[in-house]
């Protein structure tokens, strides 16, 4: 058996404001484990969001219990570079504030953005790339401190279409490469099944976990070439009826 | 960008850099040459009789009046003493308005406690404290200074919370997840963006410093540029005051000139 890198048990989130109480989270369970690539989808607003802040410890459950074995690695629907730094010092920010910040880890993360064409812009500032290239300095800036999953929540949302494709096959390529687990938010259907081993599809708000499918890819990792194949459209219909029924 | 030097222009872009050049040269020309048709004016005027230069003063009675202040060692006397107590008010302003709202944004708790006294302080007229500061600080530069500070601090305090409260949410979500604690987000987050409204503070509080300073010297002082222009109306020595003033103008002018070259040594990357 594999091992389990996150689990969630029958968790619960209310968020308290002084208008109202919102019931964020009911009686959510899931795990992942090692190495698996797990893509979530759900209505708008149906606590998405919260579900990752949960998982990355920034949230305490109301009830019900979280356990992560490792650290994690955040990445947003934008990419957040700090625009005063260059990319250099953006990638290596998590090392500075992890106080791992050894010639060793740095060598390495400087490694990783050479690896995957960022080599040429260490000492760029975020304003002279493209969204794409900027979204891949976030990638490899989550990847730095060598997180034992990723979180990922809507990452590819804001780059337009063309970009987006591309963006997604280069992502989805260093995650598989580099070995790593990973969490997607996204409510974008095809863009579930072109890149995760399983997915979750979760209720309106309070989210719950409404349906689970393993998808049948075999050994297509590739999401160009999953969107060709002849599953694709039968697992997008499935979801899009089960987020829409 | 960056090998500005080996960069070979089209000629369209030539064309453009030329045409670009060639408009800041008309601005400036113009500029100078509205100063210069101004004070020529004036001057006319004055000299034909057709306005009472007593009432007017003139660039050329300005000058004089300069050149006196100059010759009885008064000018810069005078001038020494605004200045610094313009620049130290700023400057105390500045560091605690800025260490203030520090504080502020680090405990929500003490930030809604003060909140009214700040919002009373800030439409308070500062000038209603005129006769309680000089008899706590007496007559001198003491009285004036600390009219300086009280007239920048408020600005300073608030320009700068409400910089720090509005530091991107989605960037501390991100900070957090890296588990970095407050005094991390504070020193890689909150303090560097905020440095465009920091410079802009400053730049506001060029102008309260100049405020506080010369309203100090209307109410209490013996010197300064702001006690030649009272002493210049109460005598009605019209040259007097426009000196003091025109002084003043190149003064604050020179400040605010020096704010905008710190903002370009300092804020060369920003999203926007
Ligand atoms: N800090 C908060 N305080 C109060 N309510 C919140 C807070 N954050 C989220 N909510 C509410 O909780 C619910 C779930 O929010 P969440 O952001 O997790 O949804 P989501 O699925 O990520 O939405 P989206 O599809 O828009 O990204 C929403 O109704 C939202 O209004
Ligand atoms: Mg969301």
């Amino acid at each position: 058996m594999k091992k389990q890198i996150l689990r969630f048990s029958d968790v619960t989130l209310a968020y308290h404001t002084v208008r109202e109480e919102t019931l964020a989270a009911q009686h959510l369970t899931f795990s992942v484990d090692e190495g698996e690539f797990v893509a979530v989808i759900g209505p708008s607003g149906c606590g998405k969001t919260t579900l990752l802040s949960l998982a990355a410890g920034l949230l305490t459950p109301s009830s019900g219990r979280i356990t992560r074995n490792g650290s994690c690695g955040y990445m947003l629907q934008k990419d957040e570079l700090f625009p005063w730094r260059t990319i250099e010092k953006n990638i290596l920010l998590p090392l500075e504030i992890k106080h791992s910040n050894t010639a060793e880890n740095r060598e390495k993360a400087r490694a990783l953005a050479v690896k995957y064409g960022l080599g040429d812009f260490l000492s760029a500032y975020p304003s002279q790339l493209s969204g794409g290239m900027r979204q891949r300095a976030a990638l490899i800036r989550t990847l730095a401190s060598e997180p034992d999953i990723l979180l990922l929540d809507e990452p590819f949302s804001a780059l337009d279409y063309q970009t987006r494709l591309n963006v997604t096959a280069d992502v989805s390529d260093i995650i598989r490469r580099e070995g790593k687990t990973a969490l997607l938010i996204t409510h974008d259907i095809s863009e579930a099944v072109s890149l995760a081993d399983r997915v979750l599809v979760l209720t309106k708000r309070p989210a719950r976990v409404a349906y689970e499918h393993d998808l049948d890819f075999g050994d297509v990792k590739n999401p160009l070439k999953r969107r060709e194949s002849a599953q694709f459209s039968k697992w997008f219909e499935l979801l899009w009826k089960e987020l829409n029924g | 960008m960056k090998n500005k030097s080996e960069k070979t222009y089209s000629e369209e872009h030539l064309r453009y850099l030329r045409a670009r050049r060639y408009h800041a040269i008309v601005v400036w020309t113009l500029r100078i040459g509205l100063l210069a048709l101004l004070l020529g004016m004036w001057e006319l005027i004055t000299a034909l009789g057709w306005v009472d230069p007593f009432l007017t003063s003139s660039p050329s009675r300005i000058f004089a009046t300069l050149k006196s202040l100059y010759n009885d060692g008064s000018l810069f006397y005078h001038i020494g003493t605004t200045l610094w107590e313009t620049l130290a008010g700023f400057a105390i302003a500045v560091f605690l308005g800025y260490s203030v709202a520090l504080l502020l944004w680090w405990s929500e708790t003490l930030r809604a406690v003060l909140e009214p006294y700040i919002v009373v302080l800030n439409a308070l007229p500062k000038i209603a404290l005129g006769p309680l500061i000089i008899i706590w600080f007496g007559t001198g530069s003491k009285a004036i200074l600390f009219m300086t500070v009280l007239v920048g601090i408020i600005v300073a305090i608030m320009h700068m919370l409400s910089a720090f409260i509005a530091t991107d949410k989605n960037k501390l979500l991100l900070m957090r997840s890296m588990g970095a604690n407050k005094w991390t987000i504070l020193a890689k987050l909150v303090i560097p963006s905020s440095l465009p409204s920091f410079i802009s503070m400053l730049k506001v509080n060029v102008g309260m410093a100049w405020i506080g300073s010369i309203m100090g010297e209307y109410i209490v002082s013996r010197a300064g540029l702001g006690y030649l222009i009272v002493y210049g109306g109460q005598v009605f020595k019209l040259d007097l005051v426009m000196t003091a003033t025109a002084i003043l103008c190149i003064l604050a002018a020179g400040m605010y000139f020096l704010v905008v070259l710190l903002e370009k040594l300092l804020v060369k990357n920003t999203d926007d």
